[in-house]
C-alpha cells in the first residue's frame, strides 16, 4: 500500500510539475545578486564611469547578449542589422541576439536566478515590473554621440522615472484609423474622406454593412484590449489618473466610457461590427470597412492588396490625443561596465547616419512603418515621402501621448490584462449592463490603484 | 573496490542503481518543483521573486473569493466531462475496428494519428482560421448548405463545445492506437474458443475484448482525465478563454495571473496547489476503483 501511495504521489508530482515549470522557485526569497542599494548603485556607477566611456570599448573583443521577443518578420530585418553591425563595429563588439516568442517569462526566469542578458528591447512599461533589474542609461548621451535634444522629449519622458533614464527608444506603436477605400466607394462614401468623429465612424458603419457580402463597417474586437484602451481614452480621457499613491480609477461615472460601451453594443447589435475575436484576418479580407489598429495591420492589408486609407483615430469627447507605446532599448543589471559601454556602442549605431546619410533607425522605420523617435529621422526624404509615415506622424505633437493611464501609473499591465477585458467582454455578451460593466471595472481597477 | 562491486552486483541492489537516474531526474524536476509551488502559495511574490512577503493562506482564500478562478474551474470541469469520456470510449471504439494488421487499418491508423504529432499551435491557428465566423472554410460551406451563419469561436455555450472537440480531435489518436495495441495482445485462442462455442464479434467484443483491455482502459481513462483537467494549449491559442471567459481554463488562468497582467508567482502556485490537489483526488479515486477491480 505504501508503494502505491508512493507511486500516486510521484504520478501527482510529474503533472504538478508541468504547472510549476516556470523554474528558478527555489529563489524565491532570495535577493538577487544584482539588487543593491541605490546609494551603492550611485557610487559604483560614479566608479564605472571611466570604463563605461565609449573610448575604453575597443581595448579587447567583448560579446554582449540581446534578448527580444521581435519573432515575426521584423524580427528578420533585425537580424540582419544586427548581423551588419557584428560586420561592420571596429570596436571589437559582438552583439548575440536571442529572439524569443517566450520572452518574458525567459525574462523573469533569469532575473530570478540572478542572470540576464546585457540588452533588452521591450516596452517602456517593463520597467515597473522588471525596474530593480534595468540600470539608469541617462548617462548615454554624454558618452556617446547621441544627441539628446534630437530625440522627441515626450517619448524619452516615457522612458524615464524622474532623472533617471530605464529606455533608449527604439519605435513608437501608435495605433491608426484604417478605411478600406473600395468599400467606402461601394457604399457611396468618399473613400478619401474617412470619419472625424465617433459618430460618424457609427454612420458610416452602418452604410458600410452589408450582410449580403459578409461585409462589415466597423471592425472593433472585443478581444483587442490595446485597441479597446486607444478608443476609450479617445471618448472619456485616462482609465488612472493621479500620481504615486494617490492613484484613481476614473471607470464608474465615466459618461466618456458609457458613450463608447453603449456606441460598440449598439453597432454589434445591429449588425454593423461584428462579434469576433479576430477582425484583422477580416480586414485584409476585404471584408472591414473601417478598424483600428498598430502599423502590423498594414502588413496583411498590403500582402492581400486592400486598397486602404491611413488616418489619425477619430477625435472624442475627451480631445486630441497621441497616445503611444514605446518600446526602446535598455541595459540590465546583469552587463558589466564594459558590457554596458558595448551596449551603449550599439545603440549609438542604430541612430547614426552612414555616409549615404541613412541609419539602422530609419531603415526600421520606413521598413516596418513606424513613426520616428527622432527628429532627424523624420526630416530625412524616405521618411517624409512615405505616405503611411506621414500620416501616422501627423498627430499634434503637443497631444498627450499617455496610453490609457498616467504613464507613471505601474499598473498598466493589470488595467490593460484584466479590467478592460472583463469590461468589454460582459458587454458585447450582454452579460453586464453598461452601468454594471463600468462599477465592476471601478471596483477592479481600485484593488490595482490600491498596490500603488 | 571488489567489496563495492560484490555488493552492488546482487540484483536486489544493483536495481537500486538502474533507477537511480529515473529517480534523481523525478526528484530534480518534479518533487522539487512541486514543493517549491507549495512554498511559494504562501508567500506574496512578484514574477521576478526578487520579493517576498508572507501572506499565510491569504492566496487560497483569495482563490476562492476570486470569480474568475472560481468559473476556470467550472469551464475545465465542462471540458474534461465533454472530452474524456468521448475520448475514452470513443477510441476504443475506433481501435476496435482497426485491429487487423492490413493496409486499411494501417493507412486509418496513420490518419488518426497525425494529429497528435503536430504542434498544438499549428492545431490551433488551423481550427481557428477555418472556423472563424467570416472568413472560415467550414463555415462558409455551411452558410452555403443553409446553415446560417455560425459563430463557432465567438458563441457562449458553443465555443467549449468547439474547444472540446478540437481537443479530442488532436489526441484521440494516441488512445486509439494504444487501445489497439492492447486489443492486439489479447490471446486468439480465447476468440477461437468463444466461436467454438458459437459467440458471435458483438459476444466476444464485450465477452473477452473489453474484460482483457480493463488495465489499458484504467490508464487512458487516468491519464486522460488529468490531461484534461490541465487543458491550456488549444484554448490559449484558439480563444485564449474567450468569449466572455466561458472557456478559460483553470491553468489558462493560472497562466496569465502568473505570466501576465499583476505577475503574482505566490496567487499562481497557490492556484496550481488547488488544482493539483483536485488531480490528486480524481487520480486516487480512480487507481483505487481499479484495484477493486483486480
Amino acid at each position: 500500500m505504501k508503494k502505491k501511495a508512493v507511486s500516486i504521489l510521484l504520478a501527482a508530482a510529474m503533472t504538478i510539475s508541468l504547472l510549476t515549470g516556470c523554474g528558478g522557485a527555489e529563489k524565491a526569497a532570495e535577493a538577487p545578486q544584482t539588487e543593491k542599494e541605490p546609494a551603492a548603485q550611485e557610487s559604483e556607477a560614479e566608479q564605472a564611469q571611466p570604463a563605461a566611456d565609449s573610448q575604453t570599448v575597443a581595448e579587447e573583443p567583448i560579446k554582449i547578449t540581446f534578448w527580444n521577443s521581435f519573432t515575426g518578420a521584423d524580427g528578420d530585418m533585425l537580424t540582419d542589422l544586427v548581423n551588419r553591425y557584428n560586420e561592420e563595429n571596429t570596436d571589437g563588439i559582438t552583439v548575440e541576439m536571442d529572439i524569443s516568442a517566450d520572452f518574458d517569462s525567459q525574462l523573469s526566469t533569469a532575473f530570478a536566478a540572478g542572470t540576464g542578458p546585457t540588452m533588452i528591447l521591450s516596452s517602456s512599461a517593463y520597467r515597473f515590473t522588471y525596474g530593480d533589474y534595468m540600470q539608469d542609461i541617462s548617462d548615454v548621451f554624454d558618452r556617446t554621440n547621441l544627441d539628446k535634444t534630437d530625440f522627441i522629449q515626450s517619448y524619452l519622458d516615457y522612458c524615464s522615472e524622474g532623472d533617471a533614464l530605464y529606455f533608449v527608444p527604439f519605435q513608437i506603436v501608435g495605433y491608426y484609423m484604417y478605411w478600406n477605400k473600395d468599400l467606402f466607394t461601394a457604399a457611396g462614401l468618399n473613400p478619401e474622406t474617412p470619419p472625424s468623429t465617433w459618430d460618424e465612424w457609427a454612420e458610416y458603419a452602418q452604410k458600410l454593412t452589408d450582410e449580403s457580402k459578409n461585409v462589415y463597417g466597423s471592425g472593433i474586437s472585443y478581444d483587442y484590449a490595446y485597441q479597446i484602451a486607444h478608443i476609450m481614452q479617445r471618448f472619456g480621457g485616462l482609465a488612472v489618473t493621479g500620481e504615486s499613491e494617490n492613484w484613481k480609477a476614473n471607470f464608474e461615472g465615466n459618461s466618456g466610457y458609457a458613450k463608447f460601451l453603449n456606441m460598440y453594443q449598439t453597432m454589434v447589435q445591429n449588425g454593423d461590427n461584428p462579434l469576433e475575436a479576430d477582425t484583422d484576418s477580416m480586414a485584409s479580407a476585404g471584408q472591414i470597412g473601417m478598424t483600428v489598429g498598430g502599423p502590423w495591420v498594414t502588413a496583411g492589408l498590403d500582402t492581400a492588396g486592400v486598397n486602404y486609407g491611413i488616418g489619425l483615430i477619430p477625435l472624442g469627447d475627451a480631445g486630441d490625443m497621441n497616445s503611444v507605446e514605446v518600446l526602446g532599448f535598455s541595459v540590465t543589471t546583469a552587463a558589466s561596465d564594459a558590457e554596458k559601454a558595448a551596449a551603449y556602442k550599439f545603440i549609438e549605431w542604430w541612430n547614426s547616419e552612414n555616409a549615404e546619410g541613412s541609419s539602422p533607425a530609419l531603415e526600421w522605420s520606413v521598413a516596418n512603418g513606424f513613426p520616428a523617435y527622432t527628429y532627424s529621422v523624420q526630416e530625412k526624404d524616405a521618411y517624409k515621402t512615405n505616405a503611411k509615415l506621414s500620416a501616422m506622424s501627423a498627430a499634434n505633437p503637443d497631444a498627450p501621448t499617455d496610453f490609457i493611464v498616467d504613464s507613471s501609473f505601474p499598473g498598466t499591465n493589470a488595467i490593460i490584462a484584466d479590467v478592460i477585458p472583463e469590461m468589454i467582454n460582459s458587454v458585447a455578451f450582454g452579460s453586464s449592463s453598461v452601468e454594471e460593466a463600468l462599477a465592476k471595472a471601478q471596483a477592479a481597477a481600485d484593488k490595482i490603484t490600491a498596490d500603488y | 573496490m571488489k567489496a563495492f562491486i560484490k555488493y552492488w552486483n546482487k540484483p536486489s541492489r544493483c536495481a537500486y542503481l538502474f533507477l537511480a537516474p529515473s529517480v534523481i531526474l523525478l526528484i530534480l524536476f518534479s518533487v522539487i518543483p512541486l514543493a517549491a509551488a507549495f512554498g511559494l502559495s504562501l508567500f506574496d511574490v512578484p514574477i521576478t521573486m526578487n520579493a517576498a512577503s508572507f501572506v499565510g493562506l491569504a492566496n487560497f482564500i483569495e482563490a476562492f473569493h476570486d470569480e474568475r478562478f472560481l468559473n476556470s474551474l467550472k469551464v475545465t470541469a465542462v471540458f474534461t466531462l465533454l472530452e474524456v469520456p468521448l475520448q475514452v470510449f470513443g477510441a476504443f471504439v475506433i481501435a476496435a475496428f482497426l485491429t487487423k494488421n492490413n493496409f486499411r487499418n494501417k493507412l486509418f491508423r496513420a490518419i488518426y494519428f497525425l494529429p497528435v504529432i503536430c504542434s498544438a499551435t499549428a492545431v490551433g491557428i488551423m481550427w481557428k482560421m477555418i472556423l472563424h465566423s467570416n472568413i472560415g472554410f467550414i463555415t462558409a460551406v455551411l452558410q452555403t448548405m443553409g446553415f446560417g451563419k455560425i459563430n463557432f469561436l465567438n458563441t457562449p455555450g458553443l465555443t467549449i463545445f468547439v474547444v472540446s472537440f478540437i481537443s479530442l480531435w488532436r489526441s484521440f489518436g494516441i488512445s486509439a492506437i494504444i487501445y489497439v495495441t492492447a486489443i492486439q495482445q489479447v490471446s486468439a485462442s480465447l476468440y477461437e474458443a468463444a466461436e467454438m462455442d458459437g459467440a458471435g464479434k458483438i459476444k466476444q467484443f464485450f465477452h473477452i475484448t473489453v474484460p482483457s483491455i480493463r488495465p489499458t482502459f484504467w490508464y487512458i481513462l487516468m491519464t486522460r482525465f488529468a490531461g484534461a483537467l490541465q487543458i491550456f494549449d488549444i484554448i490559449y491559442i484558439t480563444t485564449n478563454g474567450g468569449p466572455n471567459y466561458t472557456t478559460e481554463s483553470t491553468v489558462t488562468y493560472i497562466y496569465s495571473r502568473a505570466f501576465s497582467s499583476a505577475s503574482s508567482m505566490g496567487y499562481a502556485s497557490a492556484m496550481s496547489v488547488i488544482l493539483f490537489v483536485i488531480i490528486m483526488a480524481v487520480t486516487v479515486f480512480m487507481y483505487r476503483k481499479m484495484n477493486k477491480e483486480d
